[in-house]
C-alpha cells in the first residue's frame, strides 16, 4: 500500500476519533467571556473568578434546571463558569475533574453518578487544596473534605407517600401498593426506598406493598414494569413512582387499562412521585396525580455555589447541607406552587 | 472429539435457547399462577415487539459478522424529532414516516461509513451512537416531551383483537425471514458472513450487501423506535437507550453468530427478544429481590455469549 493510499485509509478514523474525543470534552461559559480563552488563576486569595461544574448527565428536567441556575448565578456573579457532562461515565468525570483543577478553578461542583466513585475526585480536589461541593447527591462516609447539598430523601419521600396512605385509608379498605424504584447504585433512590418502607411501615394494615420494581431510571422499564405489575395485581390502588419522570409510563399503563382517573372520580388509582418537575406540576393541576416530594433546586443550587465563595473567602462550611423540600399535594397546591420549581419550568414554556 | 458427540453437542448448544425459553416459561409457572396466563403472554408479546423489530434488524448485520451500536440513538432521535412535530401540530402519520426516515438516513451514514471509509463497524456505529445520542438531546433539550394522546392510542390500538404493536412486528419478522430464506439477497449476506473473500470472489456485490444490511437495521430501529413511542407516550432524554444491547443479546441468544454467516430472525431472534422480556416480566411478577435483576439480565449476557462461543469451537474443530 502506498503512503497515500494509506494515509487516506488512516483519515477517517482520526477525523472521527477526534470527534468523540471533543463530543467528551468540558466547555467554559458564563460572564460573557469567550469560552476560547483559558481562566486565569484567582486575582486575590479569597476571589472567585472561576469554578468547575461536573454532571454525571443532563438526563432529567430537574438536572437541566440545576445546570440553568447554577449558569445563571455564575453569571450574575461575575464567575467563569466551565462545565463538563460525564453521560454516565465515573472515569470520564475525574478525567474532567482533574481537568478542571489543572486549570487553576477556584471551586469545583460536582453532581456524581454514585457515593462511592466521587470519593478519589474530592480527595484530588483536596490535594490541590480547592472548595468542592456534591450537588444533590452526598458521598458515602469519607474523611475527605467536602460539603454536600442535597435532599433530605428519606423525610420527603416519607412525608409524600404517608400523604398518599391517608388517602388509601379514607377508600375504607386495605389497598395494594407497589413502588416504581431508581438505580439501586443511586444514594438518592436508595433514601426514597427506604422513605416509601418507612412510610408503610407506619401505615399499618392501610396498604400491602406488592410490588417493587427496579427501572434504573429508565421510563421503558418502568413501563414493562408496571404493566407486569398491573397483570399480577390488577387491583393495585397506589403507585409510587421514585421520580416524576415515570409519570408518563404510568399515564401510559393506566390510560390503557382505562384507570387514568382523577382524583375525585370514582376509579381513581393513587399515585405519587418524587422531584416536583413540570410534568409533575401539570399532572397536579389536572388532577391526575395526588402528590409529589418537591426538592428545592434553586435553593440547592444558591447553596452550592455560596459553599465555594464561603471557603474561599476563609469562613467554615458545613460538611453537610439539608434540603428539607416538602410534600405538594392536591389538598397543598395552590399555597405551595410558587415553591416548586417544577411550576416555575411549566409556566415558562 | 470423534464426529457423533460433536455433533450432539452441536445439536444441544443450537437448541439451547428453546430450552432456556421453556425452563424459563417452567419455573414462573410453577413459582406464579399469574405468569403462564393468556393475558400475561400477550403482554410479554407485546412488551418484545419492538425489542424484536430492533434485533431483526441487527440479525441481517450480526450475520454479515458486523455490529450496529447505533440503534438504539437512531430511536431516540426519530423520537425527539416526532415528538417536535407532533407538538407543533404535524399529522401523526407525517411524525411516523420522520421516525423511519431517520432510521434509513441514519443506517445510510453507517453504511457509507463502513463501505466507503472503510471503517471498522464497531467504530463507525460508535461513532454514529454518539452523534445520533448527541443530535437527540440537541433536539429535545434533554426535556421529557410529553406526545399527545394519538400516539398512546396507537400503542395501545387492536386489530382483530390482537394488539397492533404485535401484526407490525409480526409483517417485519416474516418479511426479514422471507428475504434471508427464501431469497438470493437472502443467500448472498449468508455468504458474505461465512467467508467475506470466497463471497467478493464469487461476484457476490459485497459492498452492496454490506451498505443493505446497515439501511435495514437503521430501518429496523426506527420501526421499532416507533412502537416503543406509541407505547410509552413521552420522549425522555434516555429513550432508547442500550437497545443496541438488547437487540444483540435476543439475536445471539436466538442462534444468531456474532462470528457472522449464521442464524435466523425466526424462530431464533424472536425466541430471544421474547425471553428477555419474559425474564423481567417473570421476577415482577414473582416480587424477586430487586437487587437479583442486573445479576439475572448479566448472566443472560454471558451465557448468550458464552453459547456462541462454544458453537463456535465445535464449527471451528469440526
Amino acid at each position: 500500500m502506498s503512503q497515500l493510499t494509506r494515509l487516506r485509509s488512516c483519515l477517517p478514523a482520526a477525523v472521527l476519533g477526534l470527534l468523540l474525543l471533543l463530543l467528551g470534552c468540558d466547555r467554559p461559559t458564563g460572564n460573557g467571556t469567550s469560552g476560547a480563552n483559558p481562566p486565569g488563576p484567582a486575582t486575590s486569595p479569597g476571589q472567585v473568578t472561576t469554578i468547575g461544574v461536573a454532571f454525571e448527565s443532563l438526563m432529567t428536567e430537574f438536572w437541566v434546571a440545576a445546570f440553568d441556575k447554577l449558569k445563571a448565578d455564575c453569571a450574575a456573579r461575575g464567575i467563569t463558569m466551565l462545565e463538563a457532562v460525564a453521560d454516565g461515565d465515573t472515569a470520564r468525570q475525574f478525567d474532567q475533574v482533574k481537568n478542571f483543577l489543572n486549570r487553576g478553578v477556584d471551586g469545583v461542583i460536582i453532581v456524581p453518578k454514585d457515593g462511592k466513585t466521587v470519593i478519589p475526585m474530592i480527595k484530588a480536589c483536596n490535594a490541590a487544596g480547592v472548595p468542592v461541593v456534591l450537588y444533590n447527591r452526598p458521598a458515602d462516609p469519607t474523611d475527605a473534605r467536602h460539603t454536600a447539598v442535597a435532599p433530605d430523601n428519606v423525610a420527603i419521600t416519607k412525608e409524600t407517600v404517608t400523604y398518599l396512605v391517608s388517602l388509601a385509608r379514607k377508600t375504607g379498605r386495605k389497598q395494594k401498593a407497589m413502588i416504581l424504584m431508581g438505580d439501586l447504585s443511586d444514594v438518592n433512590a436508595i433514601g426514597r426506598r427506604d422513605g416509601f418502607e418507612a412510610a408503610i411501615q407506619e401505615a399499618g394494615d392501610a396498604v400491602e406493598v406488592v410490588s417493587r420494581v427496579p427501572t434504573d431510571w429508565n421510563q421503558e422499564k418502568a413501563l414493562a414494569g408496571l404493566q407486569s405489575s398491573l397483570q399480577a395485581h390488577p387491583d393495585i390502588g397506589l403507585i409510587f413512582a421514585s421520580s416524576d419522570f415515570m409519570f408518563p409510563s404510568i399515564k401510559s399503563v393506566l390510560s390503557s387499562l382505562g384507570r387514568w382517573k382523577k382524583h375525585n372520580e370514582p376509579g381513581h388509582v393513587i399515585v405519587g412521585g418524587f422531584d416536583g418537575d413540570a410534568t409533575a406540576y401539570q399532572l397536579l393541576a389536572d388532577g391526575y396525580v395526588d402528590a409529589t416530594g418537591v426538592q428545592d433546586v434553586y435553593w440547592e443550587a444558591e447553596q452550592a455555589l455560596q459553599v465555594i465563595l464561603d471557603a474561599k473567602a476563609g469562613k467554615a462550611v458545613p460538611a453537610r447541607i439539608d434540603d428539607k423540600g416538602f410534600a405538594i399535594t392536591q389538598s397543598n397546591l395552590k399555597e405551595l406552587e410558587p415553591r416548586m420549581w417544577g411550576a416555575v419550568v411549566a409556566k415558562k414554556k | 472429539m470423534s464426529a457423533r458427540p460433536r455433533h450432539w453437542i452441536q445439536s444441544l448448544l443450537d437448541s439451547a435457547p428453546a430450552a432456556l425459553f421453556a425452563v424459563v416459561l417452567i419455573v414462573f409457572g410453577l413459582w406464579s399462577d399469574r405468569f403462564l396466563t393468556v393475558a400475561n403472554l400477550t403482554q410479554i408479546l407485546n412488551q418484545s415487539a419492538a425489542t424484536a423489530i430492533v434485533a431483526t434488524g441487527m440479525t441481517f448485520v450480526l450475520l454479515t459478522a458486523g455490529v450496529d451500536l447505533s440503534v438504539g440513538a437512531v430511536m431516540f432521535v426519530g423520537a425527539g424529532l416526532a415528538g417536535k412535530m407532533a407538538l407543533a401540530g404535524q399529522p401523526l402519520a407525517l411524525c411516523l414516516c420522520v421516525m423511519a426516515g431517520v432510521g434509513l438516513l441514519i443506517g445510510a451514514l453507517n453504511a457509507l461509513l463502513i463501505t466507503r471509509l472503510k471503517l471498522v463497524a464497531f467504530i463507525a456505529t460508535l461513532a454514529t451512537l454518539y452523534i445520533g445520542r448527541g443530535t437527540g438531546r440537541w433536539i429535545t433539550q434533554t426535556r421529557a416531551i410529553n406526545l399527545p394522546d394519538a400516539f398512546l392510542a396507537l400503542g395501545s390500538a387492536r386489530w382483530l383483537g390482537v394488539p397492533l404493536p404485535l401484526w407490525i412486528a409480526g409483517l417485519v419478522i416474516l418479511s426479514a425471514h422471507l428475504v434471508l430464506s427464501n431469497t438470493p439477497f437472502g443467500r448472498q449476506i449468508y455468504a458474505l458472513g461465512n467467508n467475506p473473500e470466497a463471497a467478493r470472489k464469487a461476484g457476490l456485490r459485497t459492498h452492496q450487501l454490506l451498505a443493505a444490511v446497515y439501511v435495514i437495521c437503521g430501518f429496523c430501529a426506527g420501526l421499532g423506535g416507533i412502537l416503543a413511542l406509541a407505547q410509552l407516550g413521552a420522549v425522555s432524554p434516555k429513550f432508547g437507550e442500550l437497545y443496541e444491547f438488547d437487540a444483540i443479546t435476543a439475536a445471539v441468544l436466538g442462534g444468531t453468530s456474532l462470528f457472522g454467516g449464521r442464524g435466523r430472525v425466526f424462530p431464533g431472534t424472536v425466541l430471544g427478544a421474547v425471553l428477555l422480556k419474559s425474564i423481567f416480566n417473570g421476577l415482577v411478577i414473582v416480587q424477586a429481590d430487586p437487587y437479583l435483576y442486573p445479576l439475572i439480565t448479566s448472566g443472560i449476557v454471558f451465557l448468550a455469549v458464552l453459547l456462541d462461543s462454544a458453537r463456535q469451537w465445535i464449527r471451528a474443530g469440526s
